[in-house]
């Protein structure tokens, strides 16, 4: 677990604003303490706050002398001044925390880092989703709240009635025991990460059903979560999902993420 | 990862919004990706990208990364990613990345109908398109609207919203410039797609109210 060194730390507080889910504080004594079950071992502070290197006494020091003089110390908004923070070494179930939530970990069972999913970033090469298909993603937990799997559980065992195809090369099928239920290895249940996305692939005329589901379930998450919905073009590059989602009743956003359609080799319908 | 797919704001602030990124497919051309990352990286680079980077690496905002340190020692299956603000640059990015026919997959984020016109006028078609539906659930939890929108320019949630209300904080009191705590902010984001003039300007209004 990534732990602070007390006998380091000056308690200047600057790992309590970086770090993402709020899980540092000011302990008694003065000194920063991580809340063990809420740091999602994202490593945002150790990666982010640049260690001065200087001796925790020295800067204690200093501190005495400017409260004396009646000014105060601030450090640099971006460095630990004393590198107290401790980097974690992470045994399974833990060990997911940093899986799902700091992006320079790769996950073991995709190969790839972030959330762990290639989504549509790939579709030209892998045909992920093919003419008539559609892609639900639900990010738990984001924007900067976090979740339990239990609530990526909550949310998965809602979809599963819809009979979706919870995409195999995605970190959080992975951990289902059962993608007929959406049921999730017991031991992983508590373990909070910053996100982690269930990756659905069903088809166009289905979306509303699945957005009424998430619409129903959303009141009994404790979380927050984003959704996404994708699909192939046509070859004039009109978006086939869009009118589902507009008859659902619900509004797309302006914004969006676009595949060009340059990786090689091009996927083509039947080859694979 | 869905990434920079929910980035918030007005059309007005979107416009000046656009990431692209490379992505590799396990299996099919991933391996022997290392040198079409590089060219990827420095055609980029060419039109001075506002952040460029990679999760394997870093950005070049963080003290220890260098652009020539991403554009030789980026491996094989490295998603990397450089942030443009206006869609002539990203015109000219993407005539370039198609000329050199690099064969890995390339997304672009950002306004739908602007990237279209890009691709358009590239004479080429989009492939895949993905929509953002917004944020569900316990939406109480969620800040007020512009520590959201700088939130969102980091695609992994890396940028707090605690560090997001300081920074504006330090701005208010003059003890940073909205430049330098856009800058803190973005290298908390690991991927290279936190839009720092974008935040700088999401700061100066904090100088303005």
């Amino acid at each position: 677990m990534l732990e602070i060194d007390k006998s380091r730390c000056v308690g200047c507080g600057n790992c309590h604003a970086v770090c993402p889910m709020g899980a540092i504080s000011l302990d008694t004594d003065g000194k920063s303490v991580v809340n063990q079950d809420e740091c999602v071992e994202c490593s945002t502070c150790y990666r982010v706050l640049r260690d001065e290197g200087y001796p925790p006494a020295f800067v204690r020091a200093v501190r005495s002398v400017l409260s004396f003089l009646r000014l105060q110390y601030m450090a640099a908004v971006d460095v630990c001044p004393t590198g107290a923070l401790t980097p974690p070494d992470l045994e399974y179930p833990r060990s997911l925390r940093a899986a799902f939530s700091d992006p320079t970990v790769v996950h073991e069972g995709t190969g790839v880092g972030g959330r762990g999913t290639e989504e549509i970033k790939t579709n030209d090469v892998t045909g992920r989703l093919r003419e008539g298909d559609a892609g639900i993603v639900v990010e738990l937990g984001r924007p900067g709240t976090g979740a339990r799997f239990r609530d990526v559980e909550k949310v998965a065992t809602a979809l599963a009635p819809l009979k979706p195809h919870f995409e195999p090369f995605n970190p959080v099928t992975q951990l289902m025991t059962d993608t007929e239920t959406g049921k999730m290895r017991e031991e992983v249940l508590d373990e909070k990460v910053l996100s982690a996305i269930i990756e659905v692939k069903t088809k166009l005329d289905k979306i509303p059903e699945y957005l009424q589901t998430l619409r129903d379930i959303q009141e009994e998450t404790d979380t927050v979560f984003s959704v996404g919905v994708a699909s192939k073009c046509r070859p004039d590059g009109s978006i086939p999902h869009e009118k589902w989602v507009r008859e659902a009743g619900y509004t797309l956003s302006p914004n969006g993420k676009t595949n060009l359609g340059l990786g090689r080799p091009l996927f083509r319908e039947g080859d694979r | 990862m869905t990434n920079t797919l929910h980035r918030q704001g007005a059309a007005e602030d979107l416009s000046g919004d656009y990431v692209i990124f490379v992505t590799m497919a396990r299996d099919v051309n991933k391996e022997g990706s290392a040198p079409k990352i590089h060219e990827f990286l420095r055609i980029c680079q060419k039109h001075d990208p506002v952040n460029i980077g990679s999760s394997k690496m870093g950005t070049v905002l963080q003290d220890d990364v260098s652009f020539r340190d991403l554009a030789t020692g980026l491996k094989d299956g490295s998603t990397s990613a450089a942030v443009f603000t206006d869609l002539d640059t990203l015109k000219k990015v993407l005539g370039e990345l198609i000329e050199a026919d690099l064969g890995i997959s390339i997304n672009v984020s950002g306004l739908l109908e602007g990237v279209q016109e890009c691709c358009h006028s590239n004479g080429i078609e989009r492939h895949s398109v993905e929509h953002s539906l917004g944020f569900w659930g316990a939406r109480d939890l969620l800040p007020e609207r512009d520590v959201l929108e700088i939130n969102t320019l980091c695609g992994h949630g890396m940028v707090s919203f605690s560090l997001i209300r300081k920074m504006m904080e330090q701005v208010r009191m003059r003890r940073l410039t909205p430049g330098e705590a856009a800058e803190i902010m973005g290298r908390c984001c690991e991927c290279a797609v936190f839009n720092t003039t974008r935040a700088e300007r999401l700061l100066e209004k904090v100088l303005e109210t």
